[in-house]
């Protein structure tokens, strides 16, 4: 039997897998990276929207485009991608078999990085598993990878990230989103993704779940019902939606197998999602030689994952001897310090399952924002992004602290103020000049930004938001202002209407409306 | 019911200068992309029931569409339990329900 031998296998071009791939291969080990799909990337070519972080995480940058960044880079570092290869077996001596084709080939690395990721976790209720059914995962990769919409009418389970996102992606794509549900009492992902949905007029169900889906050969409706503290269905609670298409988003399960198969030392660890390894700081397993990194070894997300892989990277090359103990101890000490800034703020890994009432600055988290989706409009003046002056000037209605700050490097006269605590909320500095260029408004991922002008003239006050949805109102479009929980406030007419290369596909549309809606009106529906 | 999405405010026009093929499903004449999964096209087309599960006959359909979970399986040229989400559309494919593995309805097994 024909055994070719590599100085590193790596097993999933997704984030972690190719990092790591990328940091091996520079230091000029002799990489492969299996992967059983017909495209590198992992789920990043499904990633649509702006990521969070600074600039050392591309920050404002979308995850596809963070995907063809990374395979230019793997590419140039001469790594080797070997895809539709499905590994099916890792055993003693990190021999790797793989299925390519109808064929069996054995592989042996000196060392091996299990990058497998994660697959999505499912509950059950009645009608599960009816056509029509599907994880928000599978609606991503229909419109986001293949242009096909999944459903028309669409209910999502979920209020994670995964579930906000997902359901922002599916109203850009046209479908109609019914409801956000979550036997959660409070929104579990990021508030600014609650309140980009919320305020197209999509209505949450916090402490709601689903009771059954009908229908008999596929999805026809849905109905949701009220829970307790014990999730227990409350009586005289349910509601009924007509859908198509139900979407759940409850959270992801490492694909841990290999590193078992490997006989590496595992644990069953909630917090990290459940079986992963029990690993060292750079991944290293109980087995020598065996790496993991990004999801398997606990669920975070795609910009963690990819610092994981580079360190995982980093330390297999050191165990080969292609670098030096102090060389590696350099690289570890500036990746180590990127990802403990994202590993920072209230959605931290170390404060999950945590009751936080407040930010770090002592102010008290909107409870609308964490039942409803939205901050409500006598919630929003208490926090530093929002004042109000005469002339032009940034609303920055970011109100929880999660480690991110391109607004900051967006604005170059000095309008918004986060500091170097980069999970500190940011503030609209009275003191300064808005030019109105526009770029906070497109930089920030949360779409939490606003140019406001509360007087205008002719007792009219302007608001320039972010629209990422077709199709894109024409300058002197009438329709209406919708508040931040979705509800009509007032007319409006669209005034400018701005898209530019430097806004990478969000537009910015400024609307006229009644100088009393200023700080009301955060988003534009055109009359029909 | 669901359909194409023609021009999308992020990623652009889709499946532009794709090629188009033509394929069958159940003996019906269909239309998609070459090289979309088939899941893809029989989405785009309508297609809900992907097979029914051999003890009990209920319906199943698009689930995960990473290949993992095995819901979409049908027959394909002839061969049962292909995974439709991670296999590409060709020309000509001969797409059909699966009903236990079988592209036979149960009455007919």
């Amino acid at each position: 039997m024909k055994i070719e031998r590599f100085d590193l296998i790596i097993v999933g071009a997704g984030p972690s897998g190719l990092s790591a791939a990328i940091e091996a291969a520079k230091r000029g080990m002799n990489v492969v990276v299996f992967d059983e799909n017909a495209r590198p990337g992992g789920q990043l070519f499904k990633q649509i929207h702006k990521f969070f972080g600074s600039k050392e995480h591309k920050a404002k940058i979308r995850g596809f485009h963070i995907g063809e960044q990374l395979l230019k880079e793997a590419n140039e570092a001469g790594v080797k991608v070997e895809l539709n290869a499905t590994v099916i077996g890792l055993y003693q001596d990190r021999e790797v078999v793989v299925r390519m084709g109808d064929e069996v080939h054995h592989f042996k690395g000196d060392a091996v990085i299990i990058a497998t990721g994660a697959a999505e976790n499912m509950v059950l209720f009645d009608g599960w598993n009816l056509p029509g059914v599907m994880g928000a995962g599978a609606a991503q990769t229909l419109m986001n990878l293949y242009g096909v919409k999944p459903g028309d009418r669409i209910l999502m389970l979920g209020s994670g990230n995964v579930g906000l996102v997902v359901s922002f992606q599916l109203i850009q794509c046209g479908c109609d989103v019914v409801a956000l549900v979550d036997a959660a009492p409070k929104i579990g992902g990021y508030g600014v993704h609650a309140a980009k949905v919320a305020r197209t007029g999509v209505p949450f169900y916090l402490s709601h779940t689903i009771k059954k889906v009908e229908g008999d050969d596929h999805v026809t409706g849905v109905t949701i019902g009220q829970v307790d503290d014990h999730f227990q269905f409350i009586e005289g609670s349910d509601k009924h939606f007509d859908v198509d298409t139900v979407c759940v988003a409850v959270g992801l399960s490492p694909m841990s197998q290999l590193l078992k198969m490997a006989g590496c030392r595992m644990e069953d660890n909630p917090k990290r999602g459940g079986q992963v390894p029990v690993v060292g700081e750079y991944g290293e397993t109980s087995v020598p030689g065996i790496f993991s990194a990004g999801d398997v070894s606990g669920i975070e997300e795609a910009s963690s994952a990819m610092i994981e892989g580079r360190m995982s990277g980093v330390v297999a090359a050191e165990y080969l001897g292609y670098m030096t103990a102090e060389e590696k101890d350099a690289e570890l000490e500036k990746l180590e310090a990127s990802l403990d800034s994202l590993r920072q703020g209230m959605f931290a890994p170390k404060n999950r399952g945590k009751n936080i009432t407040e930010t770090e600055e002592g102010i008290d988290i909107s409870t609308n924002l964490l039942k409803k989706g939205y901050v409500a409009d006598d919630e929003i003046e208490r926090f530093p992004g929002v004042v109000h002056k005469a002339g032009l000037h940034p609303v920055l209605e970011c109100t929880q602290n999660i480690p991110c700050n391109p607004c900051q490097d967006a604005c170059t006269r000095g309008c918004i103020s986060i500091g170097d605590n980069i999970t500190s909320l940011p503030i609209s500095v009275t003191d300064s000049t808005c030019v109105n260029c526009g770029m906070c408004v497109a930089s920030c991922p949360g779409q939490a930004i606003f140019l406001v002008n509360e007087d205008a003239g002719d007792g009219s006050a302007t608001i320039t938001l972010p629209y990422e949805f077709m199709p894109l109102p024409d300058t002197g479009s009438k329709g209406k202002a919708l508040g931040r929980d979705g509800s009509v406030v007032c007319d409006a007419e669209v005034v400018q209407v701005r898209s530019g290369k430097a806004f990478d596909g969000t537009s910015l549309l400024t609307i006229k409306v009644p100088k009393e809606y200023a700080m009301k009106a955060r988003f534009f529906k055109a009359a029909v | 019911m669901a359909g194409r999405i023609k021009t999308h405010p992020i990623l652009g026009a889709q499946n532009e200068g794709k090629r188009v093929v033509t394929f069958t499903y159940d003996g019906k004449e269909m239309q998609g992309y070459e090289g979309e999964p088939i899941a893809a096209a029989l989405k785009a087309n309508g297609v809900m029931v992907h097979r029914y599960t051999m003890k009990q006959h209920k319906p199943r359909g698009i689930f995960c569409a990473i290949g993992r979970c095995t819901d979409c399986v049908m027959v394909v040229d002839g061969e049962p339990n292909v995974r439709t989400c991670m296999t590409p559309l060709a020309e000509g494919m001969d797409v059909r329900t699966q009903y236990g593995v079988s592209d036979k309805p149960f009455d007919r097994q």
